[in-house]
């Protein structure tokens, strides 16, 4: 506590140098916190998607009960098949109702007969929705497939980006916030020249005489990962309706506090071993005792 | 205590210390004494191992400190006080904060770093300056400071280089007086540089002249004549 009270008097001795270290770091960390909310995020929309049925086929409305269980049947004989769950009109009506609680205008004067019949057909493997689709897409009692392949394709695609483009810009932040402790610890050590020749002198050890910048550069690790995830934090808190009301049934939203506790935990880990690493390559570099 | 044995140390080209040979013994005053560029810094260099000599042994108490490992400076740093010419104050610290410098390094305690500080400083005759800045400070003062941090930790040796240099001549011998005090009562042994004749001739020590490198003249209660 000592230790860390000294350094913090020599931050307060040149404060922009510090600030300039500590939002370097703070930039850096929430920019690292949005892309591993975005990629989780991402995540998540994906594997609802994927739980969803991914082949839903509406029969037409003269197609009879046996036709229909016929069909079921074959289709649960393929082996790329997990789940067969037929909807009848009765069901699609209750579904559509409650959907559309909310709004009187849609339930008026719709009936069962409006709403076809339809199966809802789970698959292993995303890939094998194009196969399973044709079981049933040229049927004569089917009257039309709806399958989501293209938007999970196109969800991947973009969930693959966002993690390469992560990945590139916060490596380059990480190098540019690296570079900057590495500066300021030398500039510091430049300007306390005078104190660590004293100190070497009465005998002080290297240790001793670079323990404070091994703590300044932790700190700034400390300082700029605490106020990355506060942001992040306030943030997502701030617009978490609009996230929600805009990805409907996809629950994302509360993020539990937990989760970044974690996250603090873990860009703190990381943010110190910057520092630390920053202040090891500054000290090589510039302390010469 | 201080044992040369045949010393050279040669910057480049330029022969600073050439075949120097002494023993100074525990708790003697000695004078080491020549014009500039003799060698007389480049000497006290060699006992707190700022830099090693070309060929020589150096003996600290019997230790050849020429081959001291680099994790054992710092020990025998500690057993020796040094003071400079110009002080070498830090001035953005306190008289006190300055004073405590080498406690701090030996990780006293605050209580501890406030007792040794508070007697050191009225020992140097500073008490009541604590809270000043070296900038607030006369010479005479600032050099008073630079003793009381090069003897707080109780040092067996203390080196003085050029300590009057920068002080007028009532002043200079307050300091030599000073010093010559801690002498006598902490037994501390005394290696002081200087070309200031004035001193030299007045306290009647052991006087070491060195004249382009080498011992000119080593004698028990020596002179200098300063050209």
């Amino acid at each position: 506590m000592k230790q860390i009270n000294k350094t913090l008097k020599l931050l307060r001795r040149s404060p922009y140098q510090a600030l300039a270290a500590a939002l370097a770091m703070s930039l850096t960390f929430f920019i690292s916190s949005l892309f591993i909310v975005l990629i989780i995020g991402g995540q998540i929309v994906l594997n609802f998607i994927e739980q969803r049925p991914q082949v839903i086929a509406f029969f037409k409305d003269d197609v009879n009960q046996e036709k229909i269980n016929k069909i079921i049947d074959e289709v649960k004989t393929n082996s790329q098949v997990k789940e067969v769950k037929y909807v009848s009109k009765e069901e699609a009506l209750a579904i559509y109702r409650e959907r559309n609680k909310d709004d009187p205008l849609l339930l008026e004067s719709v009936t069962a007969d409006f709403l076809p019949a339809s199966i809802d057909i789970s698959v292993y493997k995303v890939g094998d929705i194009g196969t399973v689709t044709g079981l049933v897409k040229d049927r004569a009692e089917v009257d039309k497939v709806i399958t989501p392949e293209n938007l999970v394709s196109e969800l991947t695609k973009w969930t693959k980006t966002i993690r390469v483009g992560g990945i590139i810009l916060v490596s380059t932040l990480l190098a540019i916030s690296f570079l900057i402790i590495v500066m300021v610890i030398g500039m510091r050590i430049a300007i306390r020249r005078e104190e660590i020749s004293i100190m070497n002198l009465v005998g002080a050890t290297r240790w001793f005489i670079s323990r404070p910048f091994f703590i300044e550069g932790a700190l700034y690790g400390v300082i700029g990962a605490t106020i990355a995830i506060f942001f992040v934090y306030s943030i997502l808190l701030f617009y978490s309706p609009k996230i929600q009301q805009f990805l409907g049934p996809i629950r994302i939203f509360p993020i539990s506090p937990l989760f970044f506790i974690y996250l603090w935990v873990s860009e703190v880990v990381v943010a110190v071993t910057i520092g630390v690493l920053g202040a090891i390559i500054a000290l090589y570099r510039y302390l010469k005792i | 205590m201080i044992q040369f044995e045949g010393v050279t140390k040669k910057y480049s080209d330029d022969l600073a210390l050439d075949d120097v040979s002494f023993k100074i013994d525990a708790g003697q005053f000695v004078f080491i004494v020549g014009p500039s560029g003799a060698g007389k810094s480049t000497l006290l260099k060699l006992i707190t191992r700022e830099t090693l000599p070309t060929s020589g042994r150096i003996l600290f108490n019997g230790e050849d400190i020429t081959r001291l490992p680099a994790n054992k400076i710092p020990v025998l740093r500690r057993r020796i006080g040094t003071i400079f010419q110009d002080f070498k104050l830090l001035l953005t610290r306190t008289v006190f904060e300055n004073v405590a410098v080498p406690l701090e390094v030996l990780s006293y305690k605050d209580q501890e770093i406030q007792k040794e500080v508070s007697a050191v400083l009225q020992k140097v005759g500073l008490e009541g300056k604590g809270n000043n800045f070296p900038v607030q400070l006369a010479g005479g003062e600032s050099q008073r400071t630079a003793i009381a941090r090069a003897i707080i930790s109780k040092p067996e040796v203390l080196l003085a280089d050029e300590p009057t240099g920068d002080l007028d001549p009532k002043n200079a011998s307050a300091i030599v007086e000073l010093i010559e005090k801690i002498n006598k009562e902490e037994k501390t042994t005394v290696i002081m540089a200087t070309h200031n004749a004035h001193i030299v001739n007045t306290f009647k020590k052991r006087v070491i002249t060195l004249s382009q490198g080498k011992i000119a003249n080593d004698e028990k209660e020596g002179r200098y004549e300063a050209n």
